[in-house]
């Protein structure tokens, strides 16, 4: 990896020499050995600050976001997830395709940064488990690739046998494992910030004078805010696991995510978001053919 | 005890009775309904019915807010597949509620508490049985606490 | 110093737990907060709690009155705090300075918030000193003395096996009293705290804040920053709260709750107009009040050094690299 960070620091500073990007977007490495942050560079000699290693694990498609006015063009080093959340973007019409030059890396995997912090310096960190999951570790669009491809054999579907697991207890199990969760939601809104799913220009839950949901903490309000989300990303989740891994009080958000793409894929057709960009969304379209069950 | 259990003893004994509401579409369920009652067709009066352009109106999140506010079942109801009045907006519902009805199973609500159905115009015995049926399927489950607010 | 061995804690805690509702920090649902105290909750002492026990004193949601409409009148009914005396156990010294910082604002100034006082009131604290600081610690650079708390009732002493015990005020002194027959007294001297992984210089910083309002440095910092509120949810001293109320027909309960100032709708205008309309007011507000505004007003910064935002933050926007990175700044 120290070799890719090398080539990571010259192929953005000529990217910025030439002119070619206003402003590249990479890791830096943060205060700890196990944590990295977000970087952005815009002059040539700042380049230094760039790093890739094992901690490189946060999505940064998302901050496009920032960057939908800027005059001219944004270099992104995207990994496997990274690359769906542009394609997530793309998509939804919030970015311009042409706006961006992604630099593609091959991902070998994150470590758990939580981990890391409670096993110590010396332990053997495990993968976080977004990375465990993941089926796309390789970008699946770049304009520029980086170091080789791993080629990694990777489950052709997602493994949702927690979900399964879940689906077999009693309603008034499931209902408990998720309110004593969600019991615990501090509504901080970090999921749906981190999520390149949740691009909406204004947001429900920022809106409390409408009604739908006060700002009162409690069991009953953060489950209308975890459903209502997870059925908003319905067919838009690009499993990055972003959400979950930033939660900080642990709830098991992709629980959710992860029933309703096992679902989709049962009811509507094997679908993996953010592959391509032209393909109708799951929920934004039909077929005459669909499961009939409302008879 | 069950999570509504807790509940169901004390509301049981204040005369406990469902309370259903229906979004029904305004061209095809809640015109079925009006005939249903000009037919003179007895149904259960535990319902509200909330009138709605289309069934693809209807967010996930009005299904959440009406449990949050106390009712015990919610159904959606509109035109048949092909009978749409915008022509595809059920065709959208279906998809949404396909999968939400999967969801709402999946946290730990009864399925029978959330259900969909199409229902034209002209079938007004269809309107008295469904409504009946739910009307009963939720009397045997008792009053709903899942996703409640405590204040409701 | 009267001690008590680790193992025999659960004695004491019984023992109190006659007399006070008794808080413990435990591990709960994958997190970590102060609970209330059962005989099988699973406390932990080698490590602060990840959830701050400021919702002791200044809950999430908070109740604050209900009104009624009777005819052409209106009925207010207060709402009380369940009565008995807290007894809140194991509070690091970075938590009482937060409360330290929470009576400035709540009691202070001429104006007194009863909600707040009423709870303060009906807590007593046994602080805890740390043996060894997390990695993200760094309350020493903020002024906080890792071994002894500010305004604790007792201050408890991490011995290894052991936890010594001494009384600070005549609150304090009624704890020990009840529990003295379940402790030894013996020499043990107050241990030295342990090494800090985040060296942090805080010196002067308030000062040189004032300059610094329309300084580039906060279009930096905020780059990254996602706007979320985990930070100022996990902060033991984040205090913005806002007022709303539940309304069902003629009953109204009126609420506080937790508010953030990451949030666009905090500083949302009636009209539309918000002053802070982008991250990098709001992020500079962040920083600014806890570096600056807070001393300037109540001469302590309003950061206790606890690092709860380091870990929570999903960026990793790091408090001791802005700190590091206003000192730089020219």
């Amino acid at each position: 990896m120290v070799d890719l960070t090398l080539e990571i620091r010259k192929t953005a500073k000529e990217l910025l020499e030439k002119g070619e990007a206003k402003v590249v977007l990479g890791w830096e490495k943060g205060n700890f050995p196990y944590s990295t942050t977000p970087v952005f560079i815009d002059k040539p000699e700042d380049t230094e600050r760039l790093i890739w290693d094992e901690y490189c694990i946060n999505n940064l498609a998302l901050y496009m976001l920032d960057y939908k006015h800027l005059d001219g063009k944004v270099g992104i080093f995207v990994k496997g997830c990274d690359s769906r959340g542009i394609n997530r973007l793309v998509q939804d019409k919030q970015l311009d395709r042409e706006k961006v030059i992604l630099i593609g890396l091959s991902c070998p995997g994150m470590k758990d940064e939580k981990k890391a912090k409670e096993l110590g310096p010396n332990a053997d960190i495990p993968m976080a488990q977004k990375c465990q999951d993941c089926r796309y570790p390789d970008p699946v669009v770049y304009d520029v690739f980086l170091g080789e491809k791993q080629n990694k054999k990777v489950p052709e579907k997602i493994d949702t046998s927690d979900v399964e697991e879940m689906e077999t207890k009693s309603p008034d199990e499931k209902y408990r494992f998720f309110t004593t969760n969600y019991e615990k939601c501090l509504r901080c809104y970090a999921c749906r910030n981190v999520c390149p799913a949740c691009n909406c220009k204004e947001c429900i839950f920022d809106q409390t004078a409408t009604g739908w949901l006060a700002k009162a903490n409690n069991v009953s309000n953060n489950m209308f805010f975890a459903l209502t989300r997870a059925m908003h990303v319905g067919g838009r989740c690009i499993e990055c696991g972003e959400c979950e891994r930033v939660c900080s009080v642990n709830i098991p958000i992709m629980l959710l995510n992860k029933k309703i793409i096992k679902d989709i894929n049962f009811l509507f057709g094997d679908y993996d978001a953010g592959l391509e960009t032209e393909e109708r969304l799951p929920l934004g379209g039909y077929d005459y053919t669909d499961p009939e069950e409302f008879m | 005890m069950s999570v509504n259990e807790v509940q169901q003893n004390k509301e049981v004994e204040q005369n406990w009775e469902p309370k259903i509401l229906v979004f029904a579409c305004t061209w095809c369920t809640y015109a079925g309904a009006d005939l249903t009652g000009l037919s003179r067709l007895q149904y259960p009066p535990n319902i509200r019915i909330l009138k709605v352009p289309c069934s693809g109106r209807v967010n996930p999140q009005f299904v959440i807010k009406a449990f949050q506010k106390g009712v015990d079942g919610v159904l959606v109801a509109g035109c048949h597949p092909g009978d749409c009045h915008y022509t595809s907006g059920n065709y959208f519902t279906r998809r949404r509620f396909l999968l939400m009805r999967r969801l709402m199973e999946y946290i730990g609500m009864e399925p029978q508490r959330f259900q969909n159905r199409w229902i034209s115009a002209a079938e007004a015995p269809k309107f008295q049985q469904v409504i009946t049926e739910m009307t009963e399927e939720i009397r045997t489950l008792g009053p709903n606490r899942k996703l409640r607010d405590d204040q409701w | 110093m009267l001690v008590v061995l680790k193992a025999k804690l659960k004695d004491i805690l019984n023992t109190l737990a006659e007399e006070y509702k008794v808080l413990v920090p435990a591990k709960i649902e994958d997190t970590s907060k102060f609970i209330s105290y059962k005989d099988n909750v699973d406390i932990i002492l080698d490590e602060n709690v990840k959830l701050s026990p400021k919702d002791v004193f200044f809950p999430q949601t908070e109740k604050m009155y209900k009104m009624k409409t009777v005819k052409t009148s209106m009925e207010l009914e207060n709402i009380t705090d369940e009565a008995g005396k807290k007894l809140l156990f194991g509070v690091r010294s970075c938590d009482m300075k937060s409360l330290d910082c929470f009576d400035q604002v709540f009691l202070t100034k001429g104006y007194i918030d009863e909600f707040y006082k009423n709870k303060r009131d009906s807590v007593v604290t046994i602080a805890l000193s740390c043996s060894q600081p997390m990695q993200t610690c760094f309350c020493s650079a903020m002024g906080v003395d890792s071994q002894k708390a500010v305004g604790a009732d007792v201050q408890a002493y991490d011995l290894g096996d052991k936890i010594g015990l001494e009384a600070i005020s005549d609150e304090g002194s009624k704890v020990i009293e009840l529990i003295k027959g379940q402790l030894t007294e013996e020499g043990a001297e107050v241990p030295q705290p342990g090494e800090f992984y985040l060296k942090v210089d805080a010196d002067g910083v308030s000062e040189k804040l004032n300059g610094m309002f329309e300084s580039p440095i906060w279009d930096d910092v905020s780059k990254k920053c996602l706007n979320c509120g985990a930070c100022t949810y996990v902060c033991p001293t984040c205090h913005c709260f806002d007022i709303s109320q539940e309304v069902r027909g003629e009953n109204v309960t009126k609420y506080r709750c937790w508010d953030s100032c990451m949030f666009g709708e905090y500083t949302q205008m009636a009209g539309g107009h918000n002053p802070r309309p982008t991250k990098k007011e709001r992020v500079r507000n962040r920083f600014m009040h806890k570096l600056n505004y807070f001393p300037d007003r109540y001469n302590m910064l309003l950061c206790t050094g606890c690092g709860r935002c380091i870990n929570v933050c999903p960026v990793n926007l790091d408090i001791t690299s802005v700190i590091k990175q206003i000192k730089e700044a020219e």
